[in-house]
């Protein structure tokens, strides 16, 4: 079974709807970078957005443009992967709980304060009931998403699925994360990032959805050959997992031509990829993206964006290179890694085709 | 009678983010739902909590409500004669 990705989309930190910042990406030095959002009118009617919090908009507007990029309205399965859901709304409808003596709660929040109003949303917009279903699993959400569909691919169960990561940061979370060390105290910049000798990175969000279909057409972007996900794996057992990957697929640890790392500049998050680079990539390019897109629970949907755009282009600026100081080109296999708090583990291994 | 209209549109443009709608725009005349601003039944639901929290107004049988939410002359009518704050 070969799983296709057909389209993208990304609202980001990065300039969202398009591939223009890929090359030339923007940089920041704040703790706290909010996404630029697109015109969500081109999207949205306003009447129907009026109850949307950001992260529902976000989240149907990225479906709905890789829905007209493919065509796939009616997929076979919707599926999300988020570590705060609508944060936002929660907020609005707790602090209006308290405010008010626990009367007078308000439905919209209500309704859209759930992990699951994103999938629903989607599901709503489009008049699709077919399968759907939303993961929350902190920092492996997007994997477990994208875990699932790839499941079902193998199963025969779905042709086509949409797969997205949504998270926002609100600024009373930035605040809380802050308070346990999330965040940097300091200016953040790539060179701080890059020390790796304290802790915290800088906080971003992250929004990405793709269609995925089992054929391959003039739009394909690249393949998805693999995912899987590890709770606490030993070393031994994250090497032979590595293998089975690779074999599956008649590949060799030098046949992937850069590991797409999660490496924030928190110290403790940082040394685990060094440790895989040294143990199982020794001889391979690292690359890195946080650095310009900010921290976030579903971060490795950003992460498959630019692994599936750098296949497409055939290039990885040097930008996304941890240690390398020139642009990589003819890339055909990209292996995504990535770790949550050292205890959830997840790889995902792209291709061209 | 005429202030409390252009409270009450105040209040419904606020609760129900009616973003792009200015008080001007609403006709106090005209239905509230279907036609008119087009609400639904979450706004409904909107409106009902809006009058309890601002008015002391609680309806008890939801089914008062279509006769009440008929449009913003009404609503305001009835908030006259019931309001509680």
């Amino acid at each position: 079974m070969n799983i296709y990705i057909q389209a993208a989309a990304q609202i980001s930190a990065q300039e969202p709807m398009g591939n223009a910042w890929f090359q030339r990406p923007l940089r920041f030095t704040e703790r706290y970078v909010r996404s630029i959002d697109p015109n969500f009118k081109e999207y949205i009617n306003p009447m129907e957005a009026r109850r949307m919090g950001k992260i529902l908009k976000r989240a149907l507007a990225t479906s709905l443009e890789v829905v007209r990029k493919t065509g796939i309205d009616h997929p076979d399965a919707i599926i999300t992967g988020t570590g705060l859901g609508c944060i936002e709304n929660t907020e609005k409808f707790l602090t209006a709980m308290v405010r008010d003596g626990e009367m007078y709660l308000q439905p919209t929040y209500f309704m859209q304060s759930t992990h699951n109003t994103i999938s629903s949303q989607i599901a709503l917009h489009l008049k699709c009931n077919k399968y759907n279903t939303t993961y929350a699993q902190r920092g492996i959400s997007f994997e477990s998403s994208l875990l699932d569909a790839y499941m079902q691919f193998e199963l025969g169960k779905i042709k086509s699925a949409l797969v997205a990561g949504h998270d926002e940061m609100t600024p009373d979370y930035f605040v809380l994360l802050d308070k346990i060390n999330y965040w940097k105290k300091g200016e953040v910049n790539e060179a701080v990032l890059r020390k790796s000798d304290s802790l915290g990175s800088f906080a971003g969000e992250a929004s990405s959805c793709f269609m995925l279909e089992n054929k391959k057409t003039d739009l394909t972007i690249c393949e998805l050959k693999g995912v899987d996900l590890f709770f606490n794996p030993s070393p031994l057992r994250m090497k032979e997992a590595i293998e089975e990957l690779l074999s599956k697929h008649n590949l060799h640890i030098n046949d992937i031509d850069v590991v797409l790392t999660g490496i924030n500049g928190d110290k403790d998050n940082d040394v685990v990829y060094h440790q895989f680079q040294q143990h199982f990539f020794p001889e391979t390019p690292m690359a890195w993206y946080k650095h310009l897109f900010g921290e976030s629970f579903t971060a490795t949907g950003l992460a498959t964006y630019i692994a599936a755009t750098a296949i497409q282009k055939q290039i990885l600026p040097v930008d996304y290179l941890y240690n390398r100081t020139s642009t990589l080109n003819g890339l055909k296999k990209i292996l995504i890694y990535n770790h949550f708090q050292n205890k959830d583990h997840a790889l995902i291994l792209l291709s061209s085709c | 009678m005429e202030a409390l209209i252009l409270e009450l549109k105040k209040e419904i443009i606020e609760v129900l983010n009616l973003e792009e709608i200015k008080p001007e725009d609403i006709d106090e005349n005209a239905p509230l739902f279907g036609e008119g601003l087009g609400l639904d039944s979450i706004d409904a639901l909107e409106l009902i909590v809006l009058m309890e929290k601002n008015y002391g107004i609680k309806l008890n049988n939801a089914s008062e409500g279509r006769d009440i939410f008929k449009s913003v002359r009404v609503m305001a009518e009835y908030i006259e004669k019931n309001r509680t704050k």
